[in-house]
């Protein structure tokens, strides 16, 4: 193969470098995360080949190779925390993305009294998630509980409660992160709407489409971008879920709220066995990888870029 | 239907539904307010109780049974030293990834965006054995360095963001009148990005003072939270919903205030800047 002639060599060299001026001004920052972002993160891979265990006495390390990888793929509980992940993320995030879509298109439209409404959404989001957490803890409970009260008045059987019965437990911290999050994902898809020009429509609508052929052909294909990128900022938020599980079920009853961030806290931060914790944690990544990978392609097919 | 009937009917049914919509996002705060505001009598009354004489007893109590003020200092330094700690390293960063433009900076841009994304609880346990070393668990330091590891990330991200939206044009002027690389930025590129910096700071404010799982793990018996507060102080003292939910008024009211105040950057910041309305 030929030498590629030097003045393109020095064009991709320049492409790369430009502005290395500027790098004393990001070195703080790149330093910082060196330190306490990469480094921690080699550490935690470089951890999960051993049998590292807190509350042993002679705190030995054990090389153990990948068996600590092993054992979580063989994990009961890992598999069903994993699972209760993803059927969290699923549950959550399409129920928020189908509500959220649901209620910008009611804002859409100016009418009296629509910008108070945007307003008074506001008020979930900003809210302390372990505050939400307990106040839904309250909600739920089986005997005094308003949520199960009028749960039974309506004669449905709670049992031991909404977050107390396994089968529906799930669900019900679903409902708490739907709460809390809808508004977001309707915000930011009412900016999106809001953002394209009436012009489109009025020409759609010579040609002679209906209200709803408008939404669906013109509308929904240009809100695309910014569903993506909702769906991206939720699909994240929702792996990391951890509050509601630890202050109202603690992962059960059972296992039936048992998620993986909840999991490997318990494993490497109360059980204090950090190389299986590690190993977990680093699994857990690789899965948001491959969710973020996915919804990147996606972005990069539409030409999306900041 | 003549036309007006038609809008009348749409208009019907769209109140309806935003009226539903609100009841379901308001309800659970709303039943917070007034649990506070209830004699534990009446809190745990079944049926509910809806109509009654609001009293401020359970304010009272949280602050005499429990170390509230020493979480609202510990709540505040925290979220403080993160908003400082990462605006100091985020906001030239930023800067320095818009200018520069070149291919190494957009990735590192996106590698930023990428620690953001990984849950806390991957960094934490060997975060945690680090700071066990350097003998700082239990310290605000602690909790400030991770927390902003992710802010810092997100300033970056944003603030570059930001910054590519300013022509530089107008700090290439400053140079070219004499103005170091530094003054260019300093009197020129920083005052026009003021909204954008109190959008940061503002946000990071509210993530750390919302923030559970990190205090939970680096503070100390000195150190907590009020979002560790709340949950000890329960376990500790049965205090009963009506003064739990005071509690819980108290640890929203000021972020609560700020999204209200800051509506619009409060989107731009927890969409990373995607959305600006």
């Amino acid at each position: 193969m030929p030498a590629p002639p030097r003045a393109l060599v020095a064009v991709a060299v320049a492409r790369w470098t430009r502005g290395l001026g500027l790098l004393p001004w990001a070195a703080p920052a790149l330093l910082f995360m060196l330190c306490f972002a990469l480094y921690p993160l080699a550490y935690s891979l470089y951890i999960s080949f051993f049998d590292y265990n807190l509350t042993d006495p002679t705190r030995s390390w054990e090389f153990v190779g990948i068996a600590n990888y092993a054992k979580a793929l063989a994990d009961h509980i890992f598999r069903v925390a994993a699972l209760n992940s993803v059927l969290f993320v699923i549950l959550a995030v399409s129920i928020q993305t189908v509500l959220g879509l649901g209620i910008a298109v009611l804002l859409n439209r100016d009418r009296p009294g629509t910008s108070v409404i945007r307003t008074l959404l506001l008020a979930p989001l900003t809210l302390t998630p372990i505050v939400v957490a307990l106040i839904w803890r309250a909600l739920y409970n089986a005997d005094y509980g308003v949520v199960s009260y009028y749960l039974k008045q309506l004669g449905i059987n709670v049992g031991r409660g909404p977050v107390g019965e396994p089968s529906t437990a799930l669900v019900a911290l679903v409902v708490v992160d739907v709460w809390q999050w809808t508004p977001l994902v309707a915000l930011m898809l009412l900016a999106g709407l809001r953002s394209q020009s009436a012009e489109l429509f009025e020409a759609a609508q010579i040609d002679g489409a209906s209200g709803w052929q408008q939404f669906r052909y013109v509308a929904l294909p240009l809100l695309r971008p910014i569903l993506i990128v909702a769906l991206l900022i939720r699909t994240m938020d929702v792996f990391k879920l951890f509050d509601s599980v630890f202050a109202v079920t603690g992962g059960g009853p059972g296992y039936a709220t048992e998620v993986m961030n909840h999991y490997i806290f318990k494993t490497g931060l109360t059980f204090f066995d950090m190389g299986y914790a590690a190993a977990m944690s680093n699994l857990l990544l690789v899965l948001i990888g491959l969710f973020t990978a996915a919804y990147f392609r996606a972005i990069g097919q539409l030409g999306v870029t900041q | 239907m003549t036309l007006r009937q038609r809008r009348r009917a749409e208009d019907v049914v769209v109140y309806t539904l935003l009226a539903l919509v609100l009841g379901f996002f308001l309800f659970p705060l709303l039943w917070l307010l007034q649990t506070s505001l209830k004699p534990a009598r009446e809190a745990f009354a079944i049926p509910p109780v809806w109509v009654f004489q609001p009293i401020l007893d359970n304010y009272r109590n949280i602050f005499q049974a429990a170390p509230v003020l020493a979480y609202l200092k510990n709540s505040l330094l925290i979220a403080l030293g993160t908003t400082g700690l990462s605006l100091a390293l985020g906001v030239p960063a930023g800067y320095a990834l818009a200018r520069a433009a070149s291919r190494a900076a957009g990735n590192t841009a996106l590698l930023m965006l990428a620690i953001r994304m990984a849950p806390p609880v991957a960094l934490l346990i060997p975060f945690y054995l680090v700071m066990r070393d350097l003998r700082l668990l239990g310290t605000y330091a602690a909790v400030i360095l991770l927390q902003s590891v992710f802010n810092t990330t997100f300033v970056t991200w944003m603030m570059r963001g930001f910054f590519l939206s300013l022509p530089p044009d107008l700090e290439l002027a400053a140079q070219t009148d004499g103005c170091t690389r530094f003054g260019a930025f300093w009197r020129v590129a920083l005052p026009l990005s003021v909204p954008g910096v109190a959008t940061a700071a503002i946000f990071i404010f509210t993530l750390s003072w919302n923030d559970f799982l990190l205090p939970l793990l680096l503070t100390g018996r000195t150190t907590r939270t009020l979002t560790l507060g709340i949950l000890e102080t329960m376990s500790t003292y049965e205090i009963g919903w009506n003064n739990m939910a005071a509690f819980g008024m108290v640890t929203v009211l000021p972020v609560l205030a700020l999204g209200f105040l800051m509506q619009r950057y409060y989107i731009r910041g927890l969409t990373l800047g995607a959305v600006r309305e």
